[in-house]
């Protein structure tokens, strides 16, 4: 702890960290007060990837807005565009066929592997295991094309109409996603075993970050990394939607709430998701992909469409005014209803945790480098940049760096 | 586990007190309309029973003409979903903040602050969270009113 000679109070030391990078999908500003190495207060400033989409829905119509709001987010695109055609179906009192249902159920958990393997990179690379990135993002691929196979896209698969799906699932289709997964669920027992068994990994990961279930409750966390905390919260399983009733899916729970269990409870997921992908496929129901008629103006009304993201539950209001567009979509993406618990859990840490701990909520803005200030009280260990007595440029590089020398590993 | 009719039939009972009319716009889902000066008393009788968790709050303008803006608290335990909708005035906006009982609302207050111009009194941080810095006062983009490109 710095203080000032003029002043007998201790300086705060305050770190911000972010927020803009451009390969970032949702960039975040933080900043941490530190005590030393130890965190002693966070706070958050989001935004940076706002923009005006809610505002935007209500100048669109009801199909045009599938597409916008598939673009809300990168990673679970077809979460957003689930959310919102079960919810204007509500409202339109159609039903999509139980086909389209199944397939709907199929391309949600085939994102989910896609989205659990590209946050095991991105958390192994914070922690600088660059092995177990490149590794997994390499089979990562494998659940990528089975997606563009299956819908002619990697990212924005767009598999939804309002009142079904676009695309079929044939034999051929069947086949390679099969082999894909066998493959898969190999590699996920590896890396399971990868993520408790490392030494250096788990120096970073076990007993780091705990969360209790009383905290995890309090701070209204939810999707995989409530689930670590041994709080079954999964909408899947509490309101089952789409074709999950039909093919329920098991609660995959961890009680030590630490680093090392998010890493055990994302992992085991997948195979929940390998097996009742299997199962829709061995099962798909026949029939139509799309109801017969689809109303293009929907009667007024409320509704209320959750699903379970990735990142754990999504929340869609969508509000009609009888028009052929709605009054009002109000989305809350789990990573808001997460972030409060970074800012709990990073209190009390070292600052060489923050990566970690941050990583861990699966925030989607990891993989990043950004600028960081450090500023000192007394300004005494300003970092080459004499011309700017008192402040030091970090970058998210120098502080994951940071981390991994602090705990005297190396890259690897 | 208690079915989707018993958690609803649990807060209607928990919230009676308050509940000055109320709906059922779907078979797991219960709305009910709170006065602005019940919300505090009507979230704390939920927090302390354990009923669910507070999953969202979702500011409605009703335009110019109605004068009115409702704010939506989701409250979801299982597949039971209850609203509780606050209709306050449009020109003096003001609700009480949750962070006294749930923490976690800040972000989602400051959300509404910022988007709808309601103020909610007594928030631990009324910083804006999406908006950004150089985005002038007073204008709130998801009132009905806000022309996105004028």
């Amino acid at each position: 702890m710095h203080t000032s000679e003029h002043s007998e109070k201790p300086e705060k030391f305050i770190i911000p960290m972010g927020p803009q990078h451009p390969a970032l999908k949702e960039p975040g500003h933080f900043e941490f007060t530190v005590a030393g190495e130890v965190v002693t207060d966070a706070s958050v400033r989001l935004g940076y990837a706002h923009r005006g989409i809610e505002k935007a829905t209500e100048t669109r119509n009801w199909a045009q807005n599938l597409y916008l709001l598939e673009r809300v987010c990168g990673i679970c695109s077809h979460v957003h565009a689930t959310a919102y055609s079960l919810g204007v179906e509500q409202l339109a009192g159609v039903e999509a066929p139980p086909r389209a249902q199944a397939i709907r159920t199929l391309v949600a958990e085939l994102e989910r592997i896609h989205s659990h393997l590209l946050w095991l990179g991105v958390a192994a690379h914070e922690a600088g295991f660059d092995t177990l990135f490149m590794y997994s993002w390499r089979d990562r691929e494998t659940v990528m094309d089975i997606l563009e196979e299956l819908t002619g896209n990697r990212v924005n698969y767009s598999a939804n109409v309002l009142g079904g799906v676009k695309v079929d699932v044939n034999d051929e289709h069947a086949g390679a996603i099969r082999r894909g997964l066998d493959f898969l669920e190999t590699r996920t027992r590896h890396y399971l075993e990868v993520v408790t068994s490392d030494p250096l990994f788990v120096r970073r990961t076990r007993g780091i970050g705990v969360m209790t279930a009383g905290q995890a409750t309090r701070l209204g966390v939810i999707g995989p990394t409530a689930r670590a905390s041994g709080v079954a919260r999964d909408v899947r399983i509490e309101a089952p939607y789409a074709a999950y009733p039909d093919f329920p899916v098991a609660s995959v729970l961890a009680e030590a709430g630490d680093l090392e269990a998010r890493f055990v409870v994302r992992l085991q997921e997948l195979f929940e998701s390998f097996r009742v992908i299997r199962q829709i496929l061995d099962n798909l129901p026949p029939g139509e992909l799309e109801v017969k008629r689809m109303p293009r103006r929907i009667k007024p009304g409320e509704a209320i469409s959750r699903v379970e993201a990735p990142r754990g539950e999504l929340f869609y209001f969508i509000k009609s005014n009888g028009t052929d567009m709605p009054e009002r979509v109000k989305i809350r993406a789990p990573t808001l209803c997460n972030m409060a618990s970074v800012l709990t859990l990073t209190v009390g840490h070292h600052l060489a945790d923050v990566p970690m701990i941050l990583v861990g909520i699966d925030p989607c803005f990891s993989c990043n480098d950004r600028g960081v200030i450090v500023r000192h009280g007394d300004g005494d260990r300003g970092d080459g940049d004499h011309g700017d007595r008192g402040h030091e440029h970090w970058t998210w590089e120098r502080l994951r760096q940071y981390g991994i020398d602090y705990y005297g590993g190396q890259e690897r | 586990m208690n079915s989707v009719t018993e958690l609803l039939a649990t807060a209607e009972q928990l919230l009676s007190s308050w509940i000055q009319s109320q709906e059922t716009p779907g078979p797991n889902r219960l709305d009910v309309v709170v006065a602005v000066y019940d919300l505090l008393p009507a979230v704390q009788v939920l927090q302390q029973s354990g009923w669910g968790y507070l999953a969202a709050i979702t500011g409605l303008d009703l335009g110019p003409e109605a004068g009115q803006i409702e704010v939506l608290y989701h409250f979801c335990s299982g597949a039971a979903v209850v609203t509780l909708r606050v209709p306050i005035e449009r020109d003096a906006a003001v609700v009480p903040s949750l962070c006294g009982a749930i923490p976690s609302a800040g972000v989602f207050e400051r959300e509404l602050m910022e988007m709808f111009g309601v103020t909610v009194d007594g928030a631990p941080n009324t910083d804006r969270l999406f908006l950004p810095d150089e985005w002038p006062e007073g204008v709130y983009p998801l009132r009905k009113d806000f022309e996105p490109n004028p």
